[in-house]
């Protein structure tokens, strides 16, 4: 449904180009264009079908103005949370940690980001002095720390590695 | 001056249509949907289709969708110099779901043809369930005449599937999984296939087209060429001469096709017969007449007219389920924490509230269960479809509240009999509360335990993020069904109630409901970031927007009201729209208290 613009050339369709002819086959044929070929190829970090309907939502799929504000303000959001992540480590601050976890596994799993998503709820088991699957405390604050700070880690890790593949596909390098 | 071209669907065979020199893209589209008379045809409009092109040399072009207006020689010419190979054929895309529109619903048919389509389509279960016409309707009648109703629909009305029309008809929804009984038979007797393909691509979408003559041809084939088809083994029945929005007024879109398509296509002319007679309208038709029609098209893709109450404290999440709402065009508010969510329910009106459940200031579920504690010592009634306790709520109100008397409230709606509401604990807009409010729970834990302490604090539906929307808009639309069918008949009853007292009330709060959303929106939205300590500002800022909201309803009147499309008392908005207007803005600030109840 790409809506008529003055510049046919300048909608670039979201395909990926390289592997075409299989990869469309393989999309049902009553799925559009959008399928499972609109997405930026990021493995596991990122649930299809929860980003997809936030795809869905967008009015212009050129433009994709909508999905677009929202995962960029999830941008903003990770960043300024890690921050506060990295000050809690300082002041050991564990049940604010936990929160802060929490905070950003809502927003990852609203966009489908699963692997920051899994990361965040091992900082919230982790600050609230459980173990990773917050089924059993761990009472020593250090070891909690410990492993926050790894935890940590990997979540900007995992993040920055989706904020890439994401900015890719709303074409902003 | 012809070529042809290579077109395919995605992973099908390609096949070769006929251009023109000159043409463009969008001719081409014309084209396939001749060539794809069966597969696209019937389904789409050659505007729907985008095509792609996928260039030879893919390091020099990128592949692309085509606009309409390109010139698809010069195109082809340019990405395949010599010739378009067979392998080279465009792609033909059909549009994409969009979310909201094709939730799952259930049931039989031929849905697959109402998969793709866009609202001006007749959303065929829309009647189902609950559906919309179950809004105009009132539970009360279904309680009482059930077996009349039935009766006469089955002998009445020739298409006891047309459900829409049986309730228009009977004023009751007709059983629908009915066990056995005539209905059923003549269900099977008549496909609804025949009727849906025949009436809607032909009767519907061609006009548009009739002066082009590819298109006219297409549609022959597109009859002829079903072998195999149920549809051909039973004759298609000629259109009815009435057009299908004779009814409604063009503007209400919605209004005239949920039930178009059967009652175009049905070859019995009792059908219409039958619409004709439409037996005594209950009071409420009866003051205003296209009332049923209209109020059923102003739901919007057949959800409710409900209000959302959104507790979120994530700003994303927040945008994307305010994205959302604002798709399935159902009003909402929203609120960051479990206080200021609290103080939002307060001010009544709401249906369902979606509800985080780790908050700022308030947890999602301390603040279920005040909620929970506020309706049962308000006696806000049991969640019951006979509602003595909703219908005598409104009279109760009418003379309980200004003086303080909250205990006489709580007792006449018997539920917190004898116990006195405190000052603090009494809601001073009871009559807005015709049930327990929907909670449902959202969050991103999957823990067992977490959705059992939800159930245990007062929610009536666990929900895990990410949310699909899917599911949510079922879930919208089923609560809010509920709610508004008990709303719905209380409203009734205090209308009535309000039309004794000679008081404009209900017309006023049924226009200030519906008038304008970005009025109501702007004003309560902006309220939500201030999430600590907005309890008390949330309780002031109620005026302001209901002051707001009355100015735009004053600017804009009734043309208002039916644009705003989601509120199915809408119709008594607009009956009353000019006694409103009259009372003007001090009206709408002294009734405050009235917003938002249906």
């Amino acid at each position: 449904m790409a809506r008529a613009t003055d510049h046919p050339e300048d909608r670039v369709s979201h395909v990926d180009h390289t592997g075409s002819p299989i990869q469309i086959e393989l999309t049902d044929g009553m799925q559009s264009e959008e399928g499972s070929t609109g997405l930026p190829e990021a493995g596991d970090a990122i649930d299809t079908a929860t980003f997809e309907q936030i795809l869905e939502m967008d009015e212009d799929e050129d433009e994709r103005e909508f999905s677009k504000s929202i995962v960029f303000d999830f941008f903003q959001q990770a960043e300024a949370t890690f921050d506060k992540m990295d000050a809690a480590l300082e002041t050991r601050d564990l049940e604010q940690l936990s929160q802060l976890g929490h905070f950003l596994k809502g927003s990852s799993a609203t966009l489908g980001l699963t692997k920051v998503k899994d990361s965040c709820e091992k900082i919230q088991h982790f600050g609230a002095n459980k173990d990773e699957t917050g089924t059993r405390d761990e009472p020593d604050d250090d070891v909690c720390l410990k492993r926050l700070r790894k935890t940590i880690e990997q979540a900007k890790q995992e993040f920055h590695d989706v904020e890439k593949v994401l900015r890719r596909f709303y074409h902003d390098e | 001056m012809h070529r042809k071209t290579w077109v395919k669907r995605p992973g099908a065979s390609a096949t070769l249509v006929q251009i023109r020199e000159d043409d463009l893209v969008d001719d081409v589209r014309d084209m396939i949907l001749r060539k794809y008379a069966n597969s696209l045809g019937r389904t789409f409009d050659a505007p729907d289709l985008t095509l792609r092109i996928v260039p030879r040399d893919s390091s020099r072009d990128k592949e692309r969708l085509l606009g309409p207006e390109e010139e698809i020689c010069r195109t082809l010419d340019h990405y395949f110099a010599g010739g378009q190979q067979v392998d080279e054929a465009l792609l033909i895309d059909i549009p994409q779901r969009r979310t909201p529109k094709p939730s799952p619903r259930a049931g039989p048919g031929p849905q697959y043809l109402y998969h793709f389509d866009e609202p001006s389509r007749p959303v065929e279960n829309g009647t189902d369930y609950f559906g919309t016409a179950a809004m105009a309707h009132s539970p009360a009648a279904l309680a009482t005449i059930p077996h009349d109703s039935r009766a006469s629909h089955t002998t009445q009305n020739p298409a006891p599937h047309d459900r829409s029309i049986a309730v228009l008809n009977t004023g009751t929804i007709p059983p629908l999984p009915s066990p056995g009984g005539r209905t059923r038979t003549h269900y099977v007797a008549r496909p609804r296939s025949t009727r849906t393909h025949t009436s809607s691509p032909t009767t519907i979408v061609n006009p548009g087209f009739s002066t082009r003559p590819p298109r006219q041809r297409r549609d022959s084939t597109a009859s002829d060429s079903r072998p195999g088809n149920p549809a051909t083994t039973i004759p298609a029945p000629p259109p009815l001469p009435t057009p299908p929005a004779s009814e409604a007024p063009p503007t209400n879109r919605q209004a005239s096709t949920p039930p178009t398509p059967n009652r175009v296509s049905s070859p019995a002319p009792k059908a219409t017969g039958a619409r004709k007679r439409r037996p005594k309208p209950s009071p409420l038709e009866a003051a205003a007449a296209p009332s049923p029609l209209q109020s059923m098209g102003l739901l919007d893709n057949s959800v409710p007219p409900i209000n959302v109450l959104i507790v979120e404290d994530n700003i994303i999440n927040l945008k994307l389920l305010e994205a959302f709402m604002k798709r399935l065009k159902v009003r909402w508010a929203t609120a960051m924490n479990g206080r200021a969510a609290v103080d939002k329910w307060r001010g009544g009106g709401f249906h369902l509230v979606l509800m985080d459940i780790q908050l700022p200031i308030m947890s999602g579920l301390e603040a279920t269960k005040e909620i929970r504690r506020l309706e049962r010592v308000n006696g806000i009634g049991v969640f019951s479809l006979n509602g003595p306790a909703s219908s005598g709520t409104p009279g109760v109100d009418g003379h309980g509240h200004a003086g303080g008397g909250g205990a006489a409230d709580g007792a006449a709606d018997g539920e917190s009999g004898g116990h006195v509401v405190g000052e603090e604990d009494r809601l001073e807009a009871a009559k807005l509360f015709k049930s327990p409010v929907i909670i449902v729970a959202l969050t991103a834990s999957s823990l067992q335990s977490d959705r059992h302490e939800a159930l245990a604090a007062g929610c009536n539906d666990f929900l895990t993020k990410p949310v699909n929307f899917v599911w949510l808009e079922r879930k919208v639309k089923e609560w809010g069904c509920m709610q508004a069918l008990i709303d719905f008949d209380g409203w009734r009853k205090w209308k009535h109630y309000s039309e004794d007292q000679a008081t404009p009330k209900a017309g006023d709060k049924a226009q200030k409901n519906a008038a304008t959303k970005p009025a109501v929106d702007g004003s309560t939205n902006p309220s939500n970031p201030a999430s600590a300590g907005a309890g008390a500002g949330a309780k002031k800022k109620k005026p302001e927007t209901e002051r707001e909201t009355g100015r735009g309803r004053k600017e804009e009147g009734v043309a208002g009201t039916r644009g705003a499309g989601c509120d199915g008392s809408a119709e008594a908005g607009e009956r009353d729209g000019s006694e409103v207007r009259e009372n003007g803005e001090a009206e709408a600030e002294t009734k405050t208290e009235d917003h938002a109840q249906r």
